[in-house]
């Protein structure tokens, strides 16, 4: 009932992606975490490329896709509680700045480990694997599309 | 305190001498800037607009410092990963779940719980839950006394020390013109009716429960606002959630801020009719959403609607922010709307007689439509009120699902709000009213001035006893109410999602029951907290007023 509440807005997950300061947050996250990787000195310039790639997909993956509902209780019956962030993400509008800025992002990540990973065909078909994880969830067409029944409630 | 109390009565007396108040430069979200600025005054941001303000309207929201943002954004990132953590633990029994859930048995069925749905108030909301919900146990009026708790198992459960902690400043109670008192002439009278009247009539008004208690206050309330007639409601909630849907319904559009309160919006949702959000304060966002309903009409059938209903609060609570009265009234003229105002925090705070928003923009009170309020911030009381026309408030008697299924006021609390009602118009005798409603003016501008001064981001305008800071961070919310517990005063905080995720505060409440002493003790606290928790984000800051008479040549305000 937006009781205790200071806004009307029903469910707040779908503005906090277009908050201020959140995409620099998000560039400044997966910047930290390639310096990181860079640091372990296991790890070769193509291989920490190829590392940040995956584990940035696999983390929004996990995220904006496989996450349902709320983290908190919303005053809009439960429509919500079915669909990933990104379905959630203005409220199921196709093609805000939001939406592009975090399709584009993960494909500027793949150029960047293509390059440093000097187009080695091991990498190349990780990277493109888990580029295809990230992207193809993002499509319109699949939005609110389960498929095999996975993660359906 | 001689310097800045003189600052601030030379200040308080520049204003009302020239009209002119305290400038600032710097990014404003909402301000509205039209008109020649005078040729002698300093003046920025604030509000002419040909005349329709006849005082200088300066509200101010600052943007948030980018770094601040991007702090608070790992700062709930970092306990999303530590939740997680947490929940991994509780799952596989490394660590106690203390929370409700179901029988080993039941597991297998579907889940009763949603547990994700639980996770901000798992893990954020019950590490800093000892900030809300105090027990108090005396009247909250400038002082209160809170019952000290302590928590062996972070903040799962409380136990009590058996202390209770004295006199404890009160800046979160909504007690503008100090009548929370528990002695004085409302008590006195109150207590009379309790012995004559009895509690309660445990009836709706349209059966038994109509007293001449109602009646005598209904009349009251009238002649207090300047309107033609008025209902009272038990409920100051009720009264906007039951009575919007008897005003409007399906085929009508309702234009609402997009701050409004939960009662209005319960009230705004159950009428069935159509609802149009407009960006909090914003006229332009008001007119263009007026002209396309009036150009396009029903959404299908491109019928005019059959009523338009702009839904505006008198002071927004959460802002502090006041409503632009001036131009809303404007708009609803020219495109003939209806303007339903909801002065639950204005009344009795704004104006110079205590009137209310209305009286502070000097308009009219019949250009308002449907004049609403509540007795439970500036009275002291409970309850709620509707002022309009006379076949507005007949209606309402007959159709409103108050006045046919609600209890009616219990006649102590109308005795309250009678008594004082009628301190406020100074028809008691005393000038004790008047006197209230200054203090509160003084205290206000005070207040508002020190914290600018200080460094603070504090939002919303000049006037508004509501006064929000700035905390952002999600630990500092915890930080800030306990730290100021420990000093003796009392503060509300707020965090995501009651507001914007990066826009948590602590909100303060000034009253006309605060002595100067106790303002400069609770701002002396302030500063200490602001700087042991680094809050003064501000990047404008306001030069303390030179001691001298306002001199072009000399006065240089704000420095950048």
């Amino acid at each position: 009932m937006n009781v205790g509440v200071a806004h009307s807005e029903v469910n707040p997950n779908t503005r906090v992606m277009n908050s201020r300061g959140m995409w620099l947050t998000y560039a400044l996250g997966v910047g930290m975490l390639h310096i990181v990787l860079l640091s372990i000195p296991f790890f070769s310039v193509p291989v920490a490329w190829t590392l940040t790639n995956v584990i940035h997909n696999l983390g929004m993956y996990v995220f904006l896709h496989a996450v349902k509902g709320t983290p908190f209780e919303t005053p809009d019956q439960g429509k919500a509680r079915l669909l990933t962030h990104w379905e959630q993400l203005d409220y199921g509008v196709q093609f805000t700045s939001s939406r592009k800025f975090f399709t584009i992002s993960p494909i500027i990540l793949y150029f960047l480990a293509s390059f440093y990973t000097k187009y080695d065909p091991t990498h190349f078909i990780l990277n493109t694997t888990s580029l295809l994880t990230v992207l193809i969830p993002k499509l319109p067409q699949l939005h609110g599309v389960r498929l095999f029944g996975i993660n359906k409630y | 305190m001689e310097g800045p109390e003189r600052a601030a009565a030379a200040l308080g007396a520049q204003l009302r001498a020239n009209g002119c108040s305290g400038a600032s430069h710097g990014t404003l979200r909402n301000g509205y800037v039209r008109g020649l600025p005078a040729p002698d005054t300093q003046i920025n941001h604030i509000v002419h607009n040909g005349g329709l303000y006849k005082r200088p309207f300066n509200e101010a929201f600052e943007e948030t410092p980018m770094l601040v943002a991007v702090l608070t954004y790992v700062g709930y990132g970092v306990l999303t990963v530590f939740g997680y953590l947490r929940d991994f633990m509780r799952r596989w029994k490394i660590e106690k779940c203390q929370n409700a859930t179901e029988r080993e048995e039941q597991k297998d069925f579907v889940p009763l719980y949603q547990d994700f749905e639980n996770f901000y108030t798992r893990n954020l909301y019950m590490r800093i839950r000892d900030s809300w919900n105090r027990p108090i146990c005396s009247v909250p009026g400038a002082k209160v006394d809170m019952m000290e708790r302590v928590s062996h198992d972070y903040n799962w459960t409380f136990t009590y020390t058996g202390r209770v902690i004295k006199d404890i400043i009160n800046m979160g109670s909504y007690n503008y013109l100090g009548f929370a008192q528990k002695a004085g002439t409302c008590q006195e009278a109150a207590a009379k009716v309790l012995s004559q009247y009895g509690a309660g009539v445990c009836s709706t008004r349209q059966e038994m429960g109509n007293l001449d208690k109602h009646e005598e206050l209904e009349k009251l309330v009238a002649r207090f606002l300047g309107v033609e007639s008025a209902m009272a409601y038990g409920m100051g909630f009720a009264t906007n959630s039951m009575n919007i849907p008897a005003l409007v319904g399906k085929g009508c559009l309702i234009l609402s801020d997009e701050l409004n309160h939960a009662s209005l919006v319960v009230g705004a949702r159950l009428s069935g009719a159509t609802i149009r959000i407009f960006k909090h304060n914003n006229m332009q966002s008001l007119e263009k959403l007026l002209k396309d309903a009036i150009v396009h009409g029903q959404p299908r059938t491109r019928r005019p609607w059959k009523k338009i209903l702009i839904l505006v609060e008198g002071i927004y609570s959460m802002e502090g922010s006041i409503v632009r009265l001036p131009e809303v009234i404007a708009l609803k003229k020219k495109y003939k709307s209806y303007l339903y105002l909801d002065e639950a925090h204005s009344i009795g705070a704004l104006g110079p007689n205590g009137r209310g928003v209305v009286e502070y923009f000097g308009l009219s009170p019949e250009d308002v439509d449907v004049m609403m309020g509540t007795f439970t911030k500036s009275f002291g009381a409970a309850g709620g009120y509707i002022g309009g026309k006379k076949e507005l408030i007949d209606y309402l008697r007959t159709y409103s699902h108050s006045a046919v299924y609600a209890t009616s006021l219990s006649p102590p609390v109308v005795e309250q709000i009678i008594t004082s009602m009628k301190c406020i118009m100074g028809e008691d005798g005393t000038a004790v009213g008047k006197a209230r409603i200054q203090q509160l003016a003084e205290n206000t501008r005070y207040f508002r001035r020190r914290l600018k001064e200080m460094g603070f981001i504090i939002y919303g305008n000049e006037d508004s006893p509501v006064v929000p800071l700035m905390l952002y961070m999600p630990a500092k919310i915890g930080a800030f109410g306990r730290e100021m517990l420990k000093r003796n005063i009392g503060v509300v905080v707020v965090g995501f999602p009651a507001t914007p995720i990066i826009e948590s505060r602590a909100r303060f409440c000034l009253s006309a029951a605060h002595t100067k002493e106790m303002l400069d003790t609770a701002l002396k606290e302030i500063n200490e907290v602001g700087d042991l928790l680094q809050l003064k984000y501000s990047r404008r800051r306001l030069v303390p007023l030179l001691d001298r008479p306002f001199d072009e040549t000399t006065y240089e305000e704000t420095e950048d």
